[in-house]
């Protein structure tokens, strides 16, 4: 019994269960008709050399069951992702199953290949591919099942989406930063020699060439990279309030335009290297802060995942694939294994499992015979069905959550940072300081134009908001990487600043609570039997109790036939084996088949009896996670206050309450009324976190201030949320709030600092004493020290 | 030290500076440094076999774009 590898996929299995295929004089060994299928198709087509490639990296046996490529033909897909340019069609699309860069050489090879492929490119680190073709000569369904055959998929990819202009800012905004910090760095060493200058004496024509210099510098820097502020200020004064922006793009006008005067007439110093400075250092906190932005998913592509576009439906008894929007009411849908109902219907023919945790967040399966309703979003588990349509696909129940959705995401409310609410009041009062001087300066005091400029220049220099302007972003990145470091993701370091302002906390119970699936919590052995029987009894079933219960039993692949299994849906599995009769589920599925049940295991979830005895009980519950309860005592302990929702019955729903120690908890709710509770409580003044998993808590989060999800959760939730929990666990949340706890008091002090500086600098630049060097020494070191401040973050513990 | 030394040196190493700066933005805008995969491993599959296929997608690539104005340039003349 040696194991051996599989000579298309890598992987290791016993050499008995292996597919032997003899080529030529090798002998090779497949794990499956898949693998088998092709190593044949690339031998055929020369491109074996992938073998030496994919060297010791293992690969994903080709799976089956994909849904028709068909799809990839209709209007409907191509209006959406498909672009002509040139005359040829392309099309974005996402490679799965790609474990290595051989993976990406040998689909860009095969896809190359095809007849009528212009440009096959494939990115290696993000598996996006880009294909240009002749859509004359070939149809995107063609190359689809090309990918398919070689063992990987494909989906398609909104290029236009959002998260590419994103992109693009964040790419400008570097750019601008490049070439600041260029400029920046060489005024540097220029104005050395200025400064020397005005100490010990600089003769005039060095001086002016320096002057040249710093001027073609900062005129780079103050047009370019400053243009970020100018459009700011612009939109600022459009809504008529001032801004950080403001302040800077006036002040480094101001002092751009002063300076050159200043060059021209020879007769004072230049403060080009201010200006640069000021509009590097706060654009690198801009930087930061778009670099930590969350990029706007486009979420309806996200969804569109979950359900199809298109339906297989029964006109005249002949099956077509119609796209969603073409289906009218009353039209006959036909729902195989796998496939998730978009329309609302009830059922005609058939009957199956259903999986509605998306919708309700009930983790058992629904059974559902003729004359049951189907609800739009959930799943088929097992069997195959048909249903009548009530309603057309937009007054669906998906299509309703959609919309709310949508709706939620663009009235979550925008809380400003502590920052830029400040900056607000400092801008106006420095620009009216800076103009006051000047006044003073001039009529009261009987000083030079000259003399009063240069002190209002040199008022509105000192004032820079360096320090302002980095105390919030730093400190976010700092916060970021440290949660990172503990598994947690923020998408968007405004978060940090968010959770730590938080009243309250609504948390969803499965799956976020609550491990999600049905576990063993007792059991009860009554007679000694093999437990390959149950476990040849439970690989048969797809339901959670049967998938949980074969892994606490050892969860191995039987080798054991077992015949004659049927499956009754929600209430018991029973097969043959060997000549026995093997029975499992609820003791009234066991009842009914003539099993005398005792009264003590008559509540268990799962009893497995051989020839009519009883040999195993099993109690199944779906347990709260370890460290729920620790979890939930300590964010109490910050003083938030925390309230549980959920969609299942109240049984269940109190049960994990009272287990868990939370007071206030709601049940048998619907998404929409989810909804309720955040913004009841927002026009309550709270501030609101929402933690939660399934679609059914997609519209909650969307409009929560801060929506976190676990990274077990649906991709859904892991788009649309602000927070992220990578180890799904439920200290991560305690300890996001902490972190952001202790980063918002590091942003305060940054703020403190900032502010007590000015105080300190500004009278004295009002007296007048106040030289370039000084203000560039003193500019760089306030921001020193907040970014000094802000790293002994890493150091807290949490 | 005269002014034209000075000149020279001063705006010597600036442009210098200036061409290092412009070489890294015209890196970023044309995008070389979004795929730090194929940056280092793309040079393992840079054999003879990958350039005559180049050669042939190349050949390829040119028939399909006559094929296509031709196609477009019928369609105009109509």
């Amino acid at each position: 019994m040696s194991k051996i590898h599989c000579s298309h996929c890598g992987l290791e299995f016993e050499e008995t269960a292996m597919i032997a295929d003899n080529i030529g004089n090798e002998k090779l060994f497949f794990c499956c008709k898949g693998c088998q299928g092709v190593y044949h198709l690339l031998k055929d087509e020369g491109l074996d050399s992938f073998y030496d490639k994919r060297a010791n990296y293992t690969l994903e046996p080709p799976k089956e069951g994909y849904s028709e490529s068909s799809r990839f033909d209709l209007d409907s897909f191509v209006s959406k992702y498909v672009t002509k340019k040139d005359g040829f069609s392309e099309v974005s699309l996402i490679i799965e199953g790609i474990h290595c860069s051989a993976c990406v050489w040998l689909n860009e090879r095969v896809i190359s290949r095809l007849e009528g492929v212009i440009e096959a490119n494939i990115n290696f680190t993000n598996n996006k591919a880009k294909i240009v073709w002749d859509g004359n000569r070939l149809k995107l369904s063609t190359i689809i099942d090309k990918i398919r055959s070689i063992g990987y998929n494909a989906y398609p990819y909104d290029a236009k989406s959002q998260e590419e202009l994103a992109n693009k800012e964040r790419k400008s905004g570097y750019l601008k930063l490049i070439v600041g910090i260029f400029a920046t760095m060489n005024i540097m060493w220029i104005a050395l020699a200025l400064y020397l200058g005005y100490f010990i004496g600089i003769e005039k024509s060095h001086e002016n060439i320096l002057h040249l210099a710093e001027w073609m510098l900062a005129t780079v820097t103050l047009f370019y990279s400053g243009s970020t502020f100018y459009k700011g200020a612009y939109y600022a004064a459009k809504n008529r309030s001032v801004s950080m922006d403001t302040l800077v793009a006036t002040g480094a006008s101001l002092v751009y335009a002063y300076s050159v005067y200043a060059a021209m007439t020879s007769k004072n110093e230049v403060y080009f290297d201010s200006v640069t400075m000021i509009i590097t250092f706060v654009l690198a906190g801009k930087f930061l802060e778009t670099m930590s932005k969350k990029q706007a998913v486009d979420i309806l592509d996200k969804l569109g995942s979950h359900i199809p576009t298109e339906a297989m439906v029964i006109r005249d008894n002949e099956k077509i694939l119609l796209p969603l929007d073409s289906i009218a009411i009353g039209d006959i849908i036909e729902l195989k294994s796998g496939d998730h109902g978009a329309i609302d219907g009830i059922v005609v023919s058939g009957e199956a499992d259903f999986d509605e945790s998306s919708i309700t967040g009930e983790s058992e399966p629904i059974a559902k015979t003729p004359g049951d309703i189907i609800l739009s979003g959930s799943a088929i588990l097992n069997g195959v069905v048909r249903y009548k349509t009530t309603k057309d696909f937009s007054n669906s129940n998906f299509s309703i959550i959609l919309r709310l959705l949508e709706d939620s995401l663009s009235k979550k409310p925008n809380i400003e940072n502590m920052a830029n609410s400040l900056s607000r009041y400092f801008s106006v009062t420095i620009l009216a300081l800076a103009f006051i001087t000047f006044m003073a300066h001039f009529f009261i005091l009987g000083k030079t134009f000259e003399s009063s400029l240069i002190i209002s220049v040199s008022v509105i220099v000192i004032a820079c908001p360096c320090a302002l302007a980095l105390a919030t972003p730093i400190a976010s990145v700092v916060g970021v990487a440290v949660a990172a470091r503990k598994g947690i993701i923020f998408k968007a370091s405004s978060a940090i600043e968010k959770l730590a302002k938080a009243s309250i906390l609504f948390v969803d119970k499965t799956g976020t609570l609550t491990e999600g699936r049905p576990q063993v919590v007792r059991q009860v052995a009554v007679k000694e039997y093999d437990k390959a029987l149950l476990i040849a009894l439970l690989s048969s079933s797809k339901h959670p109790v049967a998938k949980s219960l074969h892994e606490y039993v050892g969860g191995k692949e039987s080798n054991i036939v077992a015949v004659n299994i049927k499956e009754l849906k929600s209430r018991g599995i029973e097969a043959e084996i060997g000549g026995k009769l093997l029975v499992g589920g609820n003791s009234a599925f066991l009842i009914e088949k003539g099993i005398s049940v005792s009264n003590d295991f008559e509540s268990a979830s799962f009893l497995f009896a051989i020839d009519k005895e009883v040999c195993d009980v099993y109690w199944l519950k779906d347990k709260p996670r370890g460290d729920a309860k620790s979890a939930i005592q300590n964010i109490k302990a910050l003083g938030i206050e925390v309230v549980m929702l959920t969609g299942d019955n109240a049984a269940n729903a109190r049960e994990v309450a009272q287990e868990l120690g939370i007071v206030n908890y709601f049940y048998s709710l619907k998404p929409e009324e989810k909804l309720n509770f955040i913004t009841t409580a927002q026009s309550a003044g709270k501030l609101v976190v929402m933690v939660g998993d399934g679609i059914n808590d997609t519209v909650a989060l969307a409009r929560a201030d801060v929506s976190v999800s676990l990274s077990s959760a649906s991709d859904v939730s892991v788009a649309t949320a602000d927070v992220v929990l990578l180890n799904s666990n439920m200290t991560g949340l305690a300890d996001s709030f902490i972190i952001g706890k202790n980063t918002y008091n590091v942003i305060k002090q940054n703020i403190l600092f900032s502010l007590i500086y000015n105080l300190i600098t500004v009278p004295i630049a009002v007296m007048g004493f106040i030289i370039p060097p000084v203000a560039a020494v003193s500019m760089s070191f306030s921001s020193i020290i907040v970014v000094l401040n802000s790293v002994r973050l890493k150091g807290k513990k949490v | 030290m005269d002014d034209n030394t000075l000149i020279l040196m001063l705006f010597g190493s600036l442009l210098l500076g200036a061409m290092g700066v412009t070489a890294f933005i015209w890196g970023l805008k044309t995008g070389q440094f979004d795929d730090e995969k194929k940056f280092m491993q793309g040079l393992l599959y840079d054999g003879e076999d990958e350039l005559r296929e180049a050669a042939a997608k190349e050949k390829r690539v040119e028939e399909a774009k006559k094929t296509v104005s031709a196609d477009s340039g019928e369609q105009v003349g109509k």
